[in-house]
């Protein structure tokens, strides 16, 4: 396609889109002008209040640092400047933590997505000893919260040379009981016909799994993998047991836990929390629609 | 010298630290996303193959942190042969409970900063290794370099625990500008400490110093400062003559009488007018800083901070509000976390960089402290800094913390002090309140068994 | 929630994946056996293996073990691991801290389940209507959530600043009293539930708004014929339509919000006065903070055995549902 077919295509996205709100407004709240105005203005100042603190943040970060230490303006009279934000890459391990972040979240989506997808298969297309009471087991084990075992796990960690590595950060995120059910409940819809078929043309089960189930479940798929994503990416309270040396902190551990040398700087600060900000917005910008399908399909558990 | 250890899935290779290669990356290729604004900002520490690492934790993040990284800086340069890299935790808590997890998770760093008053807490259980004596009167550090109560302080069952730093007192700021105004500098155009001498005196001149600036005369943060809290009381409670039982499973004894006349003073001076209410530390900073106060109470610690925002900042040792000569202070030291690993190679180059730094107490007593090591306090460089040769009286009347397995910087303890003054501090109840809400979490610590 | 209750449900012994399966779903049989292909196929162990021992080793195992240390009076620096009985559930009973923090934990979760769910509805009323800028609505009230907990923390302690902070300087420029946000005992806990509120509440709006719009719109189509007014198409129609996400959403938030430490660790880290330390990070002050692993782990169990309750009882009405 040429970028003016692009174009046009989009554009005829957007009005159809446009005509299907427009649709969806006259059904939700009917013709009355009014109440169109006060329902936009309801939004308006909900989404104000939400943008606020991100804004003062956003505001705060380009200031001079002796201008942000005095009663709060937004338009600050010394005028802007990035020193913050150079200050804050120079001399922070920042980057070193967004990294470590990126890592984490990656590995404990990946590996997350992997062993639940292959476990959710074994309990929805194969039968083996045992399965019913491994099932059993998976359920039982969704309603154990991980947070009360911060203290047995560390423990646990110790003993095994995981703390300060990788491994152990990531290891414990990726039992996700609740991801094998969302999906076991997609491949149990997957027709059994198209696998029997497949069987009898001899494809082994590794095959049968990696051919046939995953390139069909690949929206299900994606949809966990961005929950799962984003969980990992926020997670606190493990990273920050688990981590006692800052080059394996995460970027909520390290931001919270390491501090700069200088004093109290709050420019500095809300550059820092802009920076860690970035990341996961800009990829919402990009991907808006598929994410808000996939937190809302995985969210409810898959209903 | 041995190389660098392997610490995880991606572990470090060929010398260079991860954090080094990966910080030359990221900000390499931060500096060109953001088109090349922060070229000049990239700093790999110049490490090179076969250095060994030496990682020294501390907890200085008032202005002090940068000048620990300045002497850092110049270790390393005299010793090629070692990379020392400082990281700064938070403060209090958060920073002696990692330190404790990193000790017994057998990978802490190669030494920390810790405060003197906190090594009832570590020694024992086994977090801590003893210097060896030996070893660092080869570096040149003896007991004689030492102030005897300090050394004293420093030792665990007879044997030393913690390499002295500093003594740092909580002290009183002044603005000479403002201070000269309100009537209260002497002829040197500083602090006049008699015209501050005794409660009522205090506080006349705190209104004095409000009229001046049209706001507030005095800064004292005690919101969300459990340490500040704990500070100010037991440096007034000294100055009051008060004294103390802490014996495990007896009751806590104070002398209650003193106790409330110093929340009294307390509750006169957070009247809104001598000093602002439900004041936090930072903000108490930006006042004095900003000039909307005269005069305020901290540790000498922000002083770097004071003097970047005016350099004529004055320092003086803390007021005598009551009547006994008595000023709050506390020690930070060295000390050794135990290795899980022990390493030969890279405790002979922490000595190395632990000697270096005590040796660099110049620049520390920049950062405001009173240098532990006694060569460096005799110099006449040291002699001649202001404002520290003004506020140096007052570690002759120094006051540290009781003695107790759970007091000390940073401790729960503090916390639970200073939470037990903050209703009679915001004025919602009387000054006796803070001394029974004190004396009945004193009890519950001396309840219970020492973990360590 | 139906995913769950499938297991509970389940005769033992048999695969429950086949109570469950849609109907017709005999799959192919051979000849000679009788049974499906699906059922000869014996490598589904292999595929199970590593999420079972990847949950054998990081919840079965620490779940054992840490109830082995609630009855050792083990601590952080190595020492002390006897067998002590049940002293640590005798002074987690009777120590004041355990109930205190465990109320705060609850209180927290009243304060912050109700506007997270009443807001997020309203959130979703309001884009569903279909109005301009959907883009902005979404990102709006979605961003947040997208924030890690250090970043809420920053920007709301800052927002919250006293003296100079935004809230303080708006409220002393209309000649209010500044408020002691997260510096009163008695506003704290309204502040963070008010900043988990802003954080969190963009996840249940998506929930609401995906509801939303599987809702038929022949119902309102029809209800438009019969003349039924907005509000009432709003009374009529979509609440009563969205009774069972809100179940959903009320769990999901009761549970997540039991489980609380983040943004209370960082942003008053308890205080003031401890009067917002959750049970949770009573456990972490214990365990790490003052070296007592053992104590930390009966108080953890005890909190487990709360939550578990709490579960169990809301799974046995959604049984009879399903």
């Amino acid at each position: 396609m040429s970028v003016a077919e692009l174009v046009a295509d989009r554009r005829t996205r957007a009005q159809q889109e446009r005509a299907e709100n427009r649709a969806l407004t006259k059904l939700t709240i009917g013709p009355s002008p009014w109440v169109r105005v006060g329902a936009l203005a309801a939004l308006v100042v909900l989404a104000a209040i939400w943008l606020l603190p991100v804004a003062w943040g956003a505001v705060t970060s380009f200031k001079h640092e002796a201008e942000a230490a005095l009663p709060a303006s937004w338009w600050p009279t010394t005028g802007w400047t990035l020193e913050a934000y150079q200050q804050v890459l120079g001399n922070s391990d920042l980057l070193i933590w967004m990294w470590n972040s990126l890592v984490v979240a990656g590995l404990v989506t990946i590996l997350t997505v992997l062993i639940s997808a292959m476990a959710a298969f074994a309990f929805s297309q194969t039968v083996f000893k045992g399965r019913g009471l491994l099932q059993w087991l998976t359920i039982a084990s969704i309603m154990m919260p991980g947070q009360i075992l911060i203290v047995p796990l560390f423990r646990q960690m110790q003993v095994m040379g995981l703390v300060d590595t990788f491994a152990g950060i990531v290891l414990p995120q990726v039992v996700a009981p609740v991801m094998v059910f969302i999906l076991k409940r997609f491949f149990d819809a997957i027709p059994s016909e198209l696998l029997d078929a497949a069987r009898i043309d001899g494809a082994g089960t590794w095959r049968l799994f990696w051919t046939i189930v995953l390139p069909l479940s690949r929206s299900i798929l994606v949809a966990v993998a961005i929950f799962v994503f984003i969980g990992a990416w926020n997670n606190f309270l493990w990273p920050f047991i688990v981590t006692t040396d800052p080059q394996f902190m995460t970027l909520p551990v390290g931001l919270s836990t390491v501090k700069n040398a200088y004093g109290v700087q709050y420019a500095q600060n809300m550059a820092s929390a802009m920076i860690a900000a970035l990341p996961l917005l800009v990829v919402f910008m990009l991907f808006q629609r598929r994410i808000v399908q996939g937190v809302a399909t995985t969210g409810m558990g898959g209903q | 010298m041995a190389a660098s250890r392997t610490r995880s899935l991606v572990g470090s290779s060929g010398g260079l630290s991860r954090r080094e290669l990966l910080r030359a990356a990221l900000v390499g290729a931060g500096g060109v996303a953001l088109g090349g604004a922060l070229a000049g900002c990239a700093t790999p520490s110049a490490a090179g193959a076969g250095k060994t690492s030496v990682m020294v934790w501390d907890l200085f993040s008032g202005g002090d942190g940068a000048l620990m990284q300045e002497m850092a800086g110049v270790v390393a340069a005299a010793n090629p042969d070692i990379a020392v890299e400082t990281t700064t935790l938070a403060w209090g808590p958060p920073y002696y409970t990692k330190l404790a997890m990193a000790s017994s998770g057998g990978r802490p760093p190669e030494a920390a900063v810790m405060h003197m008053s906190r090594l009832a807490g570590y020694a024992p259980g086994g977090l801590l290794e003893p210097f060896d004596l030996d070893a660092l009167a080869e570096l040149g550090i003896t007991e004689a370099d030492f102030a005897p109560a300090v050394w004293q302080k420093a030792q665990f069952e007879g044997q030393l625990y913690a390499l002295p730093l500093d003594t740092h007192p909580y002290i009183a700021f002044h603005n000479p500008d403002i201070v000269q105004q309100a009537g209260l500098a002497g002829p040197d155009g500083k602090l006049d400490l008699a015209a501050v001498a005794g409660a009522d005196r205090f506080l006349e001149a705190g209104r004095a110093m409000a009229e001046v600036t049209g706001e507030t005369g005095v800064s004292w943060g005690y919101q969300r400062d459990p340490a500040g809290c704990w500070r100010m009381f037991w440096g007034l409670y000294s100055q009051n003559g008060g004294g103390y039982e802490l014996t495990p499973g007896r009751p806590a004894a104070l002398d209650e009488e003193a106790a409330t006349e110093v929340f009294e003073f307390l509750q006169a001076m957070v009247d809104g007018k001598v000093a602002a209410k439900n004041q936090d530390g930072n903000a108490a900073s930006g006042r004095f800083m900003s000039n909307r106060t005269g005069l305020m109470f901290a540790g000498e610690w922000d002083l770097p901070m004071f003097q970047g925002a005016n350099p004529d900042v004055g320092a003086t040792q803390f007021p005598a509000i009551f009547d006994t000569p008595a000023n709050y202070a506390d020690s930070h030291a060295f000390v050794l976390p135990k290795q899980g690993t022990p390493d030969p190679a890279r405790r002979e180059a922490t000595y190395r960089v632990l000697a270096g730094l005590l040796k660099e107490g110049l620049t520390w007593a920049s950062a405001g402290h009173i240098p532990a090591y006694q060569p460096i306090v005799q110099e006449p460089a040291y002699q001649e800094l202001t404002p520290q040769r003004d506020y140096a009286p007052a570690a002759e009347v120094a006051v540290f913390d009781p003695d107790a397995w759970f007091t000390g910087g940073g401790s729960d303890f503090q916390t639970r002090m200073a939470d037990a003054m903050t209703d009679t501090l915001a004025g919602k109840a009387p000054a006796r309140t803070a001394v029974t809400r004190m004396l009945s979490e004193m009890d519950r610590f001396l309840s219970q068994p020492n973990p360590a | 929630m139906t995913v769950s209750n499938a297991g509970v449900t389940a005769p033992p012994g048999r695969a429950l994946s086949d109570l469950r399966k849609p109907s017709g779903r005999s799959g192919t049989r051979t000849a000679s056996t009788g049974k499906s292909l699906r059922e000869r196929d014996r490598s589904g162990y292999l595929f199970v293996a590593p999420f079972a021992v990847a949950t054998g080793l990081f919840l079965l195992l620490p779940t054992l073990y840490g109830l082995w240390m609630s009855f050792t009076n083990q601590s952080l620096t190595g020492t002390g691991s006897e067998f002590i009985g049940f002293a640590n559930y005798a002074e987690a009973f009777s120590d004041p801290q355990v109930w205190t923090t465990l109320w705060h934990t609850v209180w927290f979760t009243v304060l912050s389940t109700v506007p997270l769910v009443v807001v997020a509805l309203v959130m979703a009323l309001l884009v569903h209507t279909g109005l301009p800028g959907q883009w902005v609505w979404r990102m709006s009230f979605f961003a947040p959530y997208l924030l890690t907990s250090a970043v809420v923390s920053a920007l709301s302690s800052w927002l919250f600043q006293p003296d100079i902070g935004l809230l303080d300087t708006w409220f002393t420029a209309l000649g209010l009293q500044p408020v002691g946000w997260l510096t009163d005992e008695n506003v704290a806990m309204f502040s963070i539930a008010g900043v988990t509120v802003w954080w969190t509440v963009g996840f249940n709006f998506l929930l609401y708004l995906a509801a939303l719009q599987g809702i038929p719109q022949q119902q309102y189509e029809a209800a438009t014929i019969d003349g039924a007014g907005g509000w009432r198409r709003l009374f009529s129609i979509t609440l009563p339509q969205l009774r069972n996400i809100t179940g959903v959403i009320v769990v999901l938030q009761l549970l997540a919000s039991l489980k609380v430490f983040d943004q209370i660790y960082l942003l008053t880290a308890g205080g003031p006065n401890g009067s917002t330390r959750p049970i949770l990070e009573y456990v972490y002050d214990t365990g790490f903070t003052n070296y007592r692993l053992g104590y930390a782990s009966a108080i953890s169990y005890v909190f487990f055995a709360l939550i578990l309750v709490f579960t169990l009882v809301r799974l046995l009405p959604s049984r009879k549902e399903a």
